[in-house]
């Protein structure tokens, strides 16, 4: 076919060379005429059909950044000079990702295929990588068993890194989930445990990914792990090292509500189901081995070792997995919510580990109690399992989301924990009264909109209209608000008040990003290639996001998400293709593949 | 009632000051932060909320927007940045272009260009008539008494005649601020004896601001610095305003100073010095969400009470150390920025001096004629109506 060559630039694309690629189209088969019509070009139809006919083309290629811009006016052309109007064909380089190391490479390629009438995707297709059939999941939250359990279950060996003592994340602290009402635990604890047990998952607790190098399919990957100076497979549980340990800490998963030691077990379901010891606060490592030490002496079964060094293990991994989940904003800093200066005035998360049957108070709502401190000689609250309940109580939405000083972004759960938050307390205590202050009622997933309706009619007063002051009256909490359906403002005494928490990236995030070589969005969570087509991939190929890392969702999308993410990987393995970045496809291998595709 | 929706409206507000009117959300953090929003005005979100919509018959019957002080809390806690405090200070100059009924204020808004030729064409107009007058006239060199450049008992008469006109304006736009917020505005009927209950209101407010006061509860050091210099300045000029129109000719004998009516004028003076040298400032640093934008009708406003009070005392120095000649050109200056000055005074932000208190006062009354509507019928009239 006689071909002609049309350069239109849309966008001023001075790190493309388009000479370059004139020159190289030029020596395609086929090619009767290259122009360059520069930046932005005025093309006018009747030229063009001169030129078709003088050249007698049959067939145009429009390339640049955007040729489809320009496509309708060589369409009309070619009609215009009796060619087949079908045959323009277009060689976009934006489309095809023509930008930073491959630019040239990348746009010549897409020029050849579009001279050869063969659409780009077609050719342009990764060779397979050898695959490392191993898997690298970092996180143990819901998101990350579930991968793990997916790919587990397929046979394919999972390596599950978690940062702290034991699997579960957020979730395990959940006492109840939205919409169904279903007990966390019930949930979760099985995967748990069949992670725990699950021949093909090497779990690694108290680990860290430090360096990740190689390529997709095949990544060595450095992880530290701290040791746990406790031996996984001789303990048995039997809590007489936690008894006799002296130092008290607040316990990170009760949400600090709590009290634990630095010998301990996050909770008793952990998994696994042994004991740690934390290096920041055991006095037998704080003073080097001088002083206490109790516990190793107490241990019947003799599996503390307090001196037993950290660990470094070299893995070699195909596909690697973030599930990194999130962390509340720290809402001190909202500081008209009075959190951390009036006693009765908590997160979300707090309030979850309040009303969990396996918390400090055994799922009884109390407000805090008052008792001095022997050691400091001062006044602390804490909650007490003899608490006086509240018999009103104000949970706030958006609580630094949706807000421009703080989270621009919607944190999409918040709405329908507190709803749930309303039910529990509403199931708990009789004759409360709950305020709820919102902004929208973001009701937006399977049965949400019906779990927003049931709680209303449960006798929650639901206040369209956010907080904005938080203040004490004597013993009192003052809420007070906007009901802008009756454009009044309302003030309520409570008891309690919960503050629906925005929610941003775990902490550690951005050192992963860059050990990861992963950008992240401009509020901090991980980029995924495409939100609509690729919401599991990243730009580096074999490396994939899961939950909450990626963006806010509940359980249920976290869960989807990592079953998808698990079919990403799956098919890697399985293939052996697609795992490589289109970077590693040379030039010379989609020509010599478009001719073949060109030849049939 | 139907009600007619102007969609224009908030483009029309955007050229008063309210830029970001479309960025909020009705929250109602601002509503709940205010310390003037109480059970029946609930605002600035109602004020957003209307402009939103284009509801111009509510907005321009609306009462709210002389109830802000514009302590800026709103605009500091707004989650959207939409700005409500500075929106309610737009309201209320798109109020006085509204109330008046010339057509000049809402122009004078509008652009900045109109007014300033304004403002320099009264200025040159009175210039070339004092000195035509002076020079016909008079001597130069002789500032009171026999012969003076500008007589004393000229001058005020020249003060009432244009005192008494711009009083005329205040006084229509002020019945037409009532006629709108009290009659056509009032949700419930306004029985007559609440005006005469409420009348200490007018007053009360009128000198001594107290609700501005209350803006500044809330501030990390509430020195009440801003209600005080307000204050000073409104009195200042209130006093300043009385000399010169009934005192004027002892103010100006002299170079002796007559105790009796100077002591007046220099308090006065002070306060207005204090006063613009402090709003020009924090205009300039933007030191409070208040201070941060700055309208053009606001520069013109405290620019040429600066400039008055400048000449003013110059003209005065003058005159006391016996430079007639100089004295009697700063005299013509002062007049050639106090005589535009005057008769903008219904067309411009000083329109609030009236306003304001008037609209407390409408408020009070409607406030507490609303209450006992509920309490009648016991429901929420306004949520009815």
């Amino acid at each position: 076919m006689r071909t002609g060559i049309f350069f239109c630039q849309v966008e001023d694309g001075k790190n493309l060379n388009i000479d370059a690629i004139a020159k190289y189209s030029a020596n395609l088969t086929g090619v009767e005429i290259v122009q360059i019509m520069g930046f932005r070009p005025h093309l006018d139809v009747n030229t063009l059909r001169e030129l078709i006919l003088t050249n007698n083309l049959d067939r145009i290629v429009v390339a640049g950044d955007m040729p489809g811009y320009f496509k309708p006016v060589f369409t009309k052309a070619m009609a215009l000079a009796g060619r087949n109007p079908e045959e323009v064909r277009l060689a976009s380089f934006q489309e095809h990702g023509a930008k930073g190391d491959v630019a040239l490479d990348r746009a010549k390629a897409t020029v050849a295929c579009a001279n050869m009438a063969v659409p780009f995707s077609l050719v342009a297709v990764p060779s397979g990588n050898p695959v490392s059939h191993a898997t690298l999941v970092i996180g143990g939250g819901i998101a990350g068993i579930q991968a793990s359990l997916e790919i587990a279950n397929a046979g394919k060996l999972v390596y599950l890194v978690e940062q702290t003592g034991t699997i579960g994340g957020h979730m395990a602290m959940f006492d109840k989930t939205f919409p169904t009402l279903d007990c966390a635990a019930c949930i979760l604890t099985p995967k748990m445990v069949s992670v725990g047990q699950h021949d093909m998952i090497n779990l690694l607790t108290n680990s860290r990914v430090t360096e990740v190098s190689g390529k997709p399919g095949a990544y060595r990957v450095k992880i530290h792990q701290r040791a746990r100076k406790v031996d996984v497979e001789s303990c048995v549980a039997c809590n007489i090292c936690v008894e006799v340990c002296p130092v008290k800490v607040e316990s990170e998963f009760d949400s600090k509500i709590s009290f634990r030691k630095a010998i301990y077990i996050p909770f008793p379901q952990a998994v696994p189901n042994a004991y740690l010891v934390d290096n920041e606060h055991c006095s037998f490592i704080l003073s080097e081995g001088q002083k206490c030490g109790v516990c190793v002496k107490k241990c019947p079964k003799e599996c503390i070792n307090l001196n037993a060094p950290d660990k470094d293990f070299d893995i070699e991994v195909g596909n690697i997995i973030i599930a990194t989940g999130y962390e509340l904003l720290d809402v001190g800093k909202i500081e008209q919510y009075g959190y951390g200066k009036f006693p009765n005035v908590l997160t979300s998360l707090e309030f979850e580990r309040l009303t969990n049957a396996s918390g400090t108070t055994g799922g009884r709502i109390v407000t805090k109690s008052k008792r001095i401190n022997k050691k400091t000689d001062k006044e602390e609250w804490f909650f007490a399992s003899d608490g006086i309940p509240p018999r009103s109580v104000a949970i706030i939405h958006c609580v630094g989301s949706r807000n421009k000083k703080y989270n621009a972004y919607c944190s999409r759960v918040c709405c329908m924990y507190s709803l749930k938050f309303a039910h529990l307390i509403k199931e708990k205590i009789p004759n409360v009264n709950v305020y709820e202050f919102y902004i929208d009622m973001r009701a937006f997933g399977k049965g949400y909109e019906e779990f927003a309706e049931r709680i209303r009619h449960e006798g929650t007063f639901v206040v369209r209209g956010h907080s904005a002051s938080v203040t004490m009256d004597n013993d009192h909490l003052i809420v007070k608000g906007e009901d802008i359906m009756i454009e009044r403002l309302v003030e309520f005494k409570v008891d309690m008040v919960i503050l629906a928490v925005g929610l941003i990236p775990a902490p550690g995030t951005e050192e992963l990003s860059r050990i990861l070589g992963i950008n992240r969005d401009s509020d901090g969570w991980f980029s995924e290639l495409d939100y609509n087509g690729n919401p599991t991939d990243t730009e580096r190929g074999g490396i994939y996001v899961a939950g909450m890392c990626q963006a806010p969702k509940d359980i249920p999308d976290t869960v989807a998400q990592a079953s998808a993410v698990a079919a990403g990987v799956l098919r890697s393995i399985t293939s052996g293709k697609g795992i490589g970045h289109l970077s590693n496809v040379s030039l010379s291998d989609i020509e010599a593949r478009a001719k073949t595709v060109h030849t049939l | 009632m139907a009600i007619r929706i102007n969609p224009q409206l908030i483009d029309v507000l955007d050229r008063f000051g309210a830029e970001d009117v479309q960025l909020c959300y009705q929250c109602g953090d601002c509503t709940t932060v205010c310390h003037h929003a109480d059970e029946v005005f609930a605002f600035p979100r109602k004020s957003m909320r209307q402009l939103q919509m284009g509801l111009e018959q509510k907005i321009e019957t609306a009462l709210e927007p002389w109830l802000c002080y514009y302590c800026g809390q709103c605009s500091e806690q707004c989650p959207r940045e939409a700005d409500p405090g500075e929106t309610m200070m737009s309201l209320r100059r798109w109020l006085i272009g509204r109330y008046d009924f010339t057509g000049i204020a809402k122009q004078f808004f509008k652009s900045r260009v109109t007014e300033i030729l304004a403002v320099v064409g009264v200025a040159v107009l009175t210039g070339l008539f004092l000195f035509y007058y002076g020079f016909t006239r008079g001597n130069i060199n002789v500032y009171d008494g026999e012969g003076a450049f500008l007589p004393s008992d000229f001058i005020h008469r020249f003060d009432l005649i244009i005192g008494s006109v711009m009083l005329l304006f205040v006084i229509i736009n002020a019945a037409r601020m009532w006629y709108f917020t009290m009659i056509m505005g009032s949700k419930v009927a306004i029985p007559w004896w609440l005006y005469i209950k409420h009348i200490l209101v007018l007053p009360w407010q009128f000198f001594t601001q107290k609700r501005y006061a209350k803006c500044e509860n809330e501030r990390d050091k509430p020195i009440f610095m801003p209600w005080i210099i307000h204050l000073g300045l409104m009195l200042g000029y209130l006093i300043m305003l009385l000399l010169v129109m009934v005192f004027i000719e002892q103010l100006q004998t002299g170079p002796a100073i007559n105790w009796k009516v100077h002591i007046f004028g220099y308090l006065a003076t002070i306060g207005l010095t204090i006063g613009t040298i402090y709003f020009i400032r924090s205009r300039l640093s933007k030191n409070y969400v208040q201070y941060k934008k700055s309208h053009g009708t606001d520069w013109v406003f405290v620019t040429m009470l600066f400039i008055i009070v400048v000449t003013g005392i110059a003209q005065h120095i003058l005159h006391r150390v016996g430079l007639f000649e100089s004295a009697n050109v700063m005299y013509v200056v002062h007049l050639m920025v106090v005589v535009p000055w005057l008769l903008r005074m219904p067309f411009s932000k000083w329109a609030h001096l009236v306003f304001r208190p008037l609209g407390m006062y409408f408020a009070a009354i409607q406030k507490e004629a609303i209450l006992r509507q509920e309490a009648i019928s016991g429901t929420f009239a306004i949520s009815i109506k």
